[in-house]
C-alpha cells in the first residue's frame, strides 16, 4: 500500500512517500512561502527517488491545517488534483496533530531514564496577526498520541494560561511547532518545554500518519475535501495592493 | 510537427485569477468541447468587490467538481481523459486565488503525464476574441477592458504584442463598480451602471474625459472623484442620470483612445475583450469607430468577454504548440504583464 502526503501548511512545504515499511522518499523545501513553486516539483521528486508512478498510489494524505490560508490552499488543491485525476481517496491530516506525533517520537528533554513518561503536548502554529494554532495531545508512556478537545485559534496569553495549568496539574508540557518558537518566553514562563527541533509539520508523517488512517478506512473523495482555516475570512478588499504579492502578516 | 515539437491538441483549461472558477475543454486553440463556470458574484456582492480571502477558499471548494463537469461536457472523461496538455492562469490576479488553479493543473498533468501550461490572464483574453473570430487581420488593436485591468495592445499575431497604453490608476472596470457602490446600485457594478444608465441622460452632467486629446495612457480616478463631487452638489439627481453620464464619459475615453491607437499603428482590425467589453453602449461606440476608420471590427461575444477557462485553453494551446511545455516550479505572478516586444 502507497500513500503520498502533501505538506504545506506552514513555512516548509514537501512531499513524501510511506508504505507499510515507512518512508520511501521525503522532500522538505524551507523556502519562505514559494509553495506554489516547490510543492508539485517536490511530488515530482519523491515519485522518482523512490521509482514509483503516481499511478501506483492507493491514497494521497494532505495537512489541511491550521496554518498559512494561501500556503494550505497549494497543498490541498494538489492533492485535491492528484485524488481526483488518479481516482484515488485523500486523506485529511491535521498539522497540529502531525506535530504532536513527531514531537512525541523524538527524543526530548522530558524522556527519563530511557522512559517516556506520560506527557501533554501542545503543538503551537504561528496564526499571524498576533495569534496561535493550538491543540493539546495526551502522550502515553507507550508513545500513543491521542488527541483532547479540538484545535483552536487563541492568543498568546491565553495560550499561556493553559499550559500554566496543565504545568501545575503536574503534567510534563512540550510544545512543538513555530508558534512556540515564536513565542517561547510565554511558553517556557508557564513551565512548558518548547520543542525546537519539531517546528513544521513534515511530510514524512503526513504520508505515514495517512496511511494508517487510510488502513482503517480513512479518506474521502478528493471533490469534498478542504481546508481547516479555524480564522473566518478576512472580508478586507485591499484595492491597492491586492495584484501584488503577499506579506508576510498574511496567515 | 509545431515550432516547439509539442502537439497540443485538446488542452484543458483553467482559470481561477480573479471571482470566476471555470474549466474547459478545447480542441486545437478553437473549438470549444466545453466550457464551465462557478461565479462567486454573490458572495463578493455584499462587500461591493472581490474580496482576495473569500476568492480563495471558494475556489478551492468548486473547482474540482467543475473540472469533473468540463472533462464530462466535452466527452473526453475516459482515465486517463483524452486530452493532450492542461493549461492554467499563472497571473496576473489574486495571489490566493491564482494558486488554487494552477496547483491543480499542476497535480493534474502530473497524474496525467501530460504538459502543463502556465497561461497569462491578459493573454488569455487576447485569445478570447480569435476563439470565436480566427481569420482577424493583423495588427489588431485591442482595448482590454476589465475590473483589473484597462490596456490598448497592438497584436501584431499570436505571442507578438505592442503595449500602446494603460491606465494610470483605476481600471475601467473598478471605476464602474466604485461608482455604482458609491450610488448604491449593486455588483458588479459593469451591469448595474448599464442598466440604470438605459433610463438617465447622458448629457445630464458634463462629467470630465480623462487625457481625451492626450496620448495613450488612461486615467479614471479624477472622474470617479467628479462623480462623487457633482452628487453631493446635486444630492436630488437621479441615479440614472449620474449613471449616464459616468458611462458616456467611460465610453467616450475608451473609445478615442482605441481609435487614436488603431490610427497610430495602421490598424487593419479593432477588437474588444475584458468583461467591461460586455457593456452595450461601448460595443455599440467601437462598432461605429471601426466603421469610421474603414477597418473590421471584433466583439467576442459576452461569455468570451468575461473570464473563462476556454480563452485560457486556447492561450495554452498556442503556447504549449509554439513555445512548449511550462516546468513544475513555474510561479504565479499577481503583477504577470503581457510579454511586450521590445
Ligand atoms: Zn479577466
Amino acid at each position: 500500500m502507497l500513500v503520498l502526503g502533501v505538506e504545506s501548511a506552514t513555512d516548509v512545504s514537501g512531499a513524501a512517500l510511506a508504505d507499510e515499511s515507512g518512508v520511501l522518499a521525503a522532500a522538505t523545501v524551507a523556502r519562505g512561502r514559494r509553495h506554489g513553486e516547490t510543492v508539485a516539483p517536490a511530488v515530482h521528486f519523491v515519485c522518482e527517488r523512490a521509482g514509483v508512478a503516481l499511478g501506483d498510489l492507493d491514497a494521497v494524505a494532505v495537512d489541511v491545517g491550521p496554518g498559512l490560508f494561501t500556503g494550505l490552499r497549494v497543498g490541498v488543491s494538489t492533492a485535491k488534483g492528484l485524488g481526483f485525476a488518479l481516482s484515488v481517496p485523500v486523506v485529511e491530516v491535521g498539522s497540529l496533530e502531525a506535530l504532536a506525533v513527531e514531537g512525541a517520537a523524538r527524543r526530548g528533554p522530558w524522556r527519563v531514564d530511557g522512559a517516556v513518561p506520560a506527557l501533554s503536548l501542545v503543538p503551537v502554529v504561528d496564526a499571524r496577526r498576533g495569534q496561535v494554532f493550538a491543540g493539546r495531545f495526551r502522550c502515553s508512556a507507550a508513545g500513543e498520541v491521542e488527541q483532547v478537545g479540538e484545535d483552536r485559534l487563541m492568543e498568546p496569553q491565553a495560550l499561556a494560561r493553559e499550559l500554566g495549568g496543565l504545568a501545575q496539574a503536574g503534567s510534563r508540557v512540550v510544545c512543538p511547532g513555530d508558534g512556540a518558537v515564536r513565542y517561547a518566553e510565554l511558553v517556557t514562563g508557564a513551565g512548558a518545554v518548547v520543542l525546537e527541533e519539531v517546528r513544521w509539520p513534515d511530510p514524512g508523517v503526513i504520508a505515514r500518519l495517512g496511511l494508517s488512517r487510510f488502513r482503517s478506512g480513512g479518506g474521502r473523495e478528493a471533490s469534498k475535501v478542504t481546508a481547516r482555516y479555524l480564522r473566518p475570512a478576512d472580508v478586507r478588499i485591499n484595492w491597492e495592493t491586492r495584484f501584488a504579492a503577499p506579506k508576510a502578516s498574511e496567515p | 510537427m509545431s515550432a516547439s515539437g509539442f502537439r497540443a491538441g485538446t488542452v484543458l483549461g483553467v482559470e481561477t485569477s480573479c471571482d470566476e472558477t471555470a474549466a474547459a475543454v478545447v480542441q486545437e486553440g478553437s473549438r470549444v468541447l466545453s466550457s464551465v463556470l462557478s461565479s462567486q458574484v454573490d458572495l463578493h456582492a455584499t462587500y461591493g468587490g472581490v474580496v482576495p480571502e473569500l476568492a480563495g477558499r471558494a475556489h478551492l471548494e468548486v473547482l474540482t467538481p467543475l473540472l469533473a463537469d468540463a472533462l464530462e461536457r466535452a466527452g473526453v472523461s475516459g482515465s486517463p481523459p483524452a486530452l493532450d496538455a492542461v493549461a492554467a492562469t499563472i497571473g496576473p490576479g489574486l495571489m490566493g486565488s491564482l494558486l488554487v488553479g494552477a496547483s491543480e493543473a499542476k497535480a493534474l498533468a502530473m497524474a496525467w503525464d501530460l504538459p502543463f501550461v502556465g497561461v497569462n490572464h491578459l493573454e488569455g483574453h487576447l485569445f478570447a476574441a480569435l476563439l470565436e473570430d480566427p481569420d482577424v487581420p493583423w495588427p489588431l488593436v485591442v482595448l482590454l477592458v476589465s475590473g483589473g485591468h484597462t490596456l490598448l495592445v497592438s497584436m501584431e499575431g499570436p505571442g507578438r504584442y505592442r503595449r500602446l497604453g494603460a491606465t494610470l490608476d483605476d481600471a475601467a472596470g473598478e471605476a464602474f463598480d466604485k461608482v455604482a457602490r458609491f450610488l448604491g446600485l449593486g455588483y458588479p457594478g459593469g451591469p448595474a451602471i448599464e442598466q440604470a444608465a438605459a433610463a438617465g441622460d447622458p448629457e445630464a452632467f458634463a462629467f470630465p474625459r480623462p487625457l481625451l486629446d492626450e496620448g495613450l495612457e488612461l486615467s479614471f480616478s479624477g472622474l470617479k472623484t467628479a462623480v462623487v463631487r457633482a452628487v453631493r452638489a446635486r444630492p436630488d439627481a437621479s441615479d440614472a442620470d449620474v449613471a449616464a453620464s459616468f458611462q458616456a464619459a467611460v465610453v467616450d475615453v475608451l473609445v478615442a483612445k482605441a481609435v487614436r491607437g488603431a490610427r497610430s499603428v495602421g490598424a487593419r482590425g479593432l477588437c474588444l475583450a475584458g468583461g467591461v467589453a460586455a457593456n452595450g453602449p461601448l460595443r455599440v461606440s467601437v462598432s461605429s469607430a471601426a466603421a469610421e476608420l474603414g477597418i473590421p471590427v471584433c466583439l467576442p461575444s459576452r461569455a468570451m468577454c468575461t473570464d473563462n477557462a476556454a480563452m485560457v485553453a486556447a492561450a495554452g494551446w498556442w503556447q504549449l504548440e509554439h513555445l512548449g511545455p511550462s516546468p513544475l516550479d513555474t510561479p504565479c505572478d499577481p503583477a504577470l504583464s503581457l510579454p511586450f516586444a521590445a
